[in-house]
C-alpha cells in the first residue's frame, strides 16, 4: 500500500456566517501529483493556506508526511514547498539574495544554499536576473522564483496555489519541467489550478472542490468512470467536462445574454 | 473611504476625521492670512507685492500634489482613456479632474480669500481682479495636470520612483539642514545672494503668471493691455501643451521600464556573522541588504543623529541644555537617536509586505525572526550611539558616572522600545510603500503608542532625577538604570513571546493589512 502523506480529518473553516471549507477529508498518497479544483470561491486557496500553517483551521486535523500540523509545524515546515497565492517573495532582494536567504532560513550551510541558487536560476532562466531586485521581475519571473524558493531546501511535498496563472507559455514549461521531474524523484505535489488542460496533463489524481465540500476525487480514470454524460458512452470525457458535470457550473447559451 | 473597510477601522475613522479636522482649521486659518494678508498689503499701498501671495499659490499648486501624493485622487487617465470617449471630453474631464486635488481645493480657497480682500479694500479692482485670478487659476489647473503627468512618467519605473522620494525627502530636509548647519537664521545673511542676482530675477517676478496677474489688477487705473494678453499666452500655452501630452496618453502611449541585461551569474554565500547561529545571520543579512537597498530607509535612520551634531556643534546648539557639558551632549544624543526607534521598530513588517508570509512558511519560529529584526536595527542604533559617545569622550572628557548612567539608561529604554515596538507592529501593522512619498512608515497607532512610551519613560526619568537630587545621591540613577535594563530584558522576553504568539493566533488580520 502505497505511504500516505497527507490526509485531512473533517477539515472546516468558517470567516464569521460563511464556511469556506466544511468537512474536508482528503487523502494524497507520495508521488502522486494532486490537482485541487474548483469554482472561484469554492475554498480552494483557504484548504491549501491550512495545509500550509498560513491559516488556522476553525476544526479538525491536518496530518502531513505522518505528523500533525498543529503539533509539529517546525517538523514539517522542513519537509514541505509552498508556492503561496501572494508568492510571499522579499521583492527588495535580487533574486539570487532572496533564493540565497531562503535556503538558509531551511537550514542549508551557506556554500550549499549558493551552489542551489545558482542552479535554480540557471535552470529557470533567471541567471540574466540574479542581480535585479525582485520588485523590477515581471508576474512570470516572480513565479519562478518562488517555485525555486520553495524547492532548495528538497522538500518532499510541494503546495502549489495557482501556479500557472499570468504564467506564459515558455515559463509554463519551465515550471512543468521542474515539476516533473520533482515527482520523478519520488516527490509529491498538491496543486490549486484554474487550467484544467494543464491539470489534466499533469495530474495523476484530481478532487473537486464546492462551496467547501469535496464533491468529487480520484484518479482521472476514476472520475472518468463515475460521471455519465449522455453522448459520450464510447469517448472518454475531458476533464472540463468532469469538472462542469460535477460542478454544475455550465449554464446553457439561451439562458443568459439573449441580446449578444 | 475604502481604507476603512480594513480592521481596525475604527481607529483609523478617527484619525482620518482628526486629520480632516486639522486640514480643515489649516485651510481656513490660511485663507483668512490671504484675505488679510490682501488688505493689508493695499492698505500700506504696497500692491506690487501681491505677486508674492499668487507665487505662494503658484508653489503649492504645483508642488503639493507631488509631495502629498497619496493624499490626491488617485484615478488613472490613462485608464479612462480605455473608455469609448472622445479626446474633446477626455480632454475637458482630464483638466477638471485636477479640481478635486486638496492642494487645488486649498489654492482656490486662497485666490478667493484674496479676491475677497481685494473686494473690500479695493473695490474698483475686483472685476479686472476676478478676471485674472481667474486665468491664473486655468493656468496653475492646467500647469499641475502637466506637472503630474511628468511626475507619472518618471514613476513608471521603480528606480525613477525611488529616486523620486529621495530627491523630496532631501528637498525637504534641506533647509533644516541648511539652518543647523550655519546657526540661527541671523547667520543665513552669509548664504544671501549678492545684488546681481536679484537684479537678474525682478524682470523675472515682473514678466511670471504671478506679475502679469498681479499687474493686471489696477487694469482700471492702468490701461495696459500686455498684462492680460500675457497672461492669456501663459495659460493658452499651458493648454495647448498639455493637449499635446494627454493625446500621446489618449493614443496609448504607454510608459515601459527597461531593463539592463547582465549576463554573469554569480551567487555570492551568505555572511557568517560571529556568535550568532546560521538563521539568525540569515535573517540579520537580509535586514542589512533591506535598508542598505532602501536610500529612504537609510536616510531616515542616519537623520537624526546627523541634525543632532550639526545642533550640537553649531550655534544653534550652543544655547540649549545639551551643549553646555560633554554629559548632557551625551544624554541629548542618546535622547535623539531613541527618537528614531519607533519609526523603524514600531512596523517592523512594514517593508516586508508579501514577504511577510515568507516568515511564516519557514522553520524558524517567529520568536527568532523577531530578535534578528530587533538585533539588526538596535545593533544600528546601538553602534550610532557608541560611536557618538567615543567621539564625545575622545574630545570633551566627560565625567564617569554620568557617562555610564546614559549609557546604561540609553540600552534599557532601547530594549523597552524594541520590546513594545514588537508587539505594536503587530497589533497595527501597515504596508509601506517606499515609493509614495506620503506613505507612513507606522501606522496612526503606533504613532500614538510611541508618544505614550517616550512619556512614560521621561516620567520615570523626571521622577529619578528629582529624588536624586532631593536625597543627594548621585549613585542612585546608575543603580536604578541598572535595575531597568534587567527589567527591560525580562519585559522585553516576555513581549517577545507574546509577540510571536499573538501572529499566530490573528495570521489572517496581519496578513490582510501587509497585504500579504
Amino acid at each position: 500500500m502505497a505511504e500516505t502523506i497527507l490526509q485531512t480529518v473533517a477539515l472546516r473553516r468558517t470567516f464569521g456566517p460563511l464556511v469556506a471549507v466544511d468537512n474536508l477529508d482528503l487523502r494524497v498518497e507520495k508521488q502522486q501529483f494532486y490537482g485541487f479544483l474548483g469554482p472561484n470561491g469554492a475554498g480552494k486557496s483557504t484548504t491549501i493556506k491550512m495545509l500550509t500553517g498560513l491559516l488556522r483551521p476553525t476544526s479538525g486535523q491536518v496530518h502531513l508526511l505522518g505528523r500533525n500540523l498543529a503539533t509539529d509545524s517546525v517538523e514539517i515546515k522542513r519537509r514541505i514547498g509552498v508556492v503561496p497565492e501572494g508568492l510571499a517573495l522579499f521583492e527588495r532582494l535580487t533574486g539570487a539574495q532572496l533564493l540565497n536567504f531562503v535556503g538558509r532560513m531551511y537550514g542549508l550551510d551557506r556554500a550549499t544554499a549558493a551552489t542551489r541558487s545558482a542552479e535554480l536560476l540557471e535552470f529557470m532562466d533567471l541567471q540574466d536576473s540574479a542581480d535585479k531586485l525582485v520588485a523590477d521581475y515581471s508576474h512570470g519571473m516572480k513565479k519562478k522564483t518562488a517555485l525555486a524558493a520553495a524547492v532548495i531546501h528538497g522538500p518532499e511535498i510541494l503546495f502549489l496555489d495557482e501556479p500557472f496563472e499570468g504564467v506564459d507559455a515558455i515559463a509554463a514549461t519551465t515550471l512543468k519541467r521542474l515539476l516533473q521531474r520533482f515527482i520523478t524523484h519520488g516527490g509529491t505535489v498538491f496543486l490549486t489550478s484554474h487550467v484544467l488542460e494543464v491539470v489534466e496533463r499533469l495530474c495523476t489524481h484530481i478532487g473537486i472542490i464546492q462551496q467547501g465540500r469535496l464533491v468529487a476525487s480520484g484518479s482521472l480514470e476514476e472520475l472518468r468512470s463515475g460521471v455519465k454524460v449522455p453522448g459520450h458512452e464510447h469517448s472518454p470525457l475531458t476533464l472540463e467536462e468532469i469538472f462542469l458535470q460535477v460542478v454544475g457550473g455550465a449554464k446553457q447559451d439561451a439562458e443568459v445574454l439573449s441580446w449578444l | 473611504m475604502n481604507s476603512l473597510r480594513r480592521p481596525n477601522r475604527g481607529v483609523e475613522l478617527g484619525f482620518q476625521a482628526l486629520w480632516f479636522f486639522f486640514g480643515a482649521i489649516f485651510v481656513l486659518a490660511t485663507s483668512s492670512a490671504f484675505f488679510f494678508g490682501a488688505i493689508g498689503l493695499l492698505k500700506i499701498e504696497r500692491a506690487d507685492l501681491l505677486d508674492l501671495l499668487l507665487w505662494a499659490v503658484f508653489l503649492v499648486w504645483q508642488l503639493a500634489p507631488i509631495l502629498f501624493e497619496g493624499y490626491s485622487p488617485g484615478l488613472s487617465f490613462r485608464e479612462v482613456a480605455r473608455y469609448p470617449i472622445s479626446f474633446r471630453t477626455y480632454f475637458l474631464l482630464s483638466s477638471v479632474y485636477g479640481i478635486s486635488d486638496p492642494a487645488a481645493v486649498t489654492c482656490l480657497l486662497w485666490l478667493l480669500s484674496m479676491w475677497m480682500g481685494i473686494l473690500v479694500q479695493q473695490p474698483g479692482w475686483a472685476l479686472a481682479a476676478a478676471l485674472a485670478l481667474l486665468l491664473f487659476a486655468v493656468f496653475n489647473l492646467l500647469l499641475n495636470r502637466i506637472v503630474i503627468g511628468l511626475f507619472e512618467r518618471f514613476q513608471s519605473t521603480r528606480r525613477g520612483r525611488e529616486r523620486m522620494v529621495f530627491l523630496m525627502f532631501i528637498l525637504i530636509l534641506l533647509p533644516q539642514f541648511l539652518q543647523f548647519a550655519t546657526g540661527y537664521w541671523s547667520n543665513m545673511r552669509m548664504l544671501k545672494p549678492p545684488a546681481w542676482v536679484l537684479q537678474a530675477l525682478t524682470p523675472l517676478r515682473e514678466f511670471s503668471p504671478p506679475g502679469v496677474a498681479t499687474r493686471m489688477f489696477a487694469l482700471n487705473t492702468l490701461p495696459e493691455l500686455w498684462p492680460p494678453g500675457a497672461l492669456l499666452l501663459y495659460a493658452g500655452f499651458t493648454a495647448l501643451l498639455f493637449r499635446w501630452q494627454l493625446r500621446a496618453i489618449y493614443q496609448g502611449e504607454i510608459y515601459a521600464e527597461s531593463y539592463k541585461v547582465r549576463r554573469k551569474l554569480k551567487v555570492r554565500q551568505g555572511w557568517r556573522l560571529p556568535l550568532l547561529d546560521e538563521v539568525t545571520a540569515a535573517i540579520i543579512e537580509k535586514e542589512l541588504r533591506y535598508i542598505r537597498q532602501s536610500s529612504r530607509i537609510l536616510l531616515q535612520l542616519i537623520y537624526p543623529p546627523v541634525i543632532f551634531m550639526l545642533i550640537a556643534f553649531n550655534g544653534t546648539g550652543r544655547k540649549l541644555f545639551f551643549s553646555r557639558s560633554p554629559e548632557a551632549l551625551l544624554g541629548g544624543m542618546a535622547g535623539f537617536i531613541l527618537l528614531s526607534v519607533p519609526n523603524m521598530a514600531y512596523n517592523i513588517f512594514g517593508v516586508d509586505k508579501e514577504g511577510f508570509g515568507r516568515w511564516l512558511l519557514c522553520p524558524p519560529s517567529l520568536r527568532k525572526v523577531l530578535l534578528g529584526k530587533n538585533l539588526t536595527q538596535g545593533g544600528i542604533l546601538a553602534a550610532l550611539f557608541l560611536l557618538a559617545e567615543a567621539v564625545v569622550i575622545a574630545i570633551s572628557h566627560p565625567r564617569v558616572l554620568p557617562t555610564a548612567i546614559v549609557t546604561v539608561a540609553f540600552f534599557a529604554i532601547l530594549v523597552i522600545q524594541f520590546g513594545v515596538g514588537d508587539l505594536v507592529s503587530i497589533y497595527w501593522p501597515k504596508r509601506v510603500e517606499l515609493t509614495q512619498m506620503n506613505s507612513k512608515v507606522v501606522s496612526n497607532a503606533a504613532g500614538i503608542a510611541s508618544l505614550l512610551v517616550m512619556l512614560a519613560v521621561s516620567t520615570l526619568g523626571g521622577m529619578v532625577a528629582l529624588v536624586t537630587w532631593y536625597l543627594q545621591l548621585p549613585w542612585l540613577p546608575l543603580l536604578f538604570s541598572l535595575a531597568i535594563l534587567a527589567a527591560s530584558l525580562k519585559l522585553y522576553s516576555y513581549l517577545l513571546d507574546r509577540a510571536a504568539r499573538y501572529i499566530w493566533e490573528h495570521i489572517e488580520e496581519i496578513t490582510g493589512n501587509l497585504g500579504a
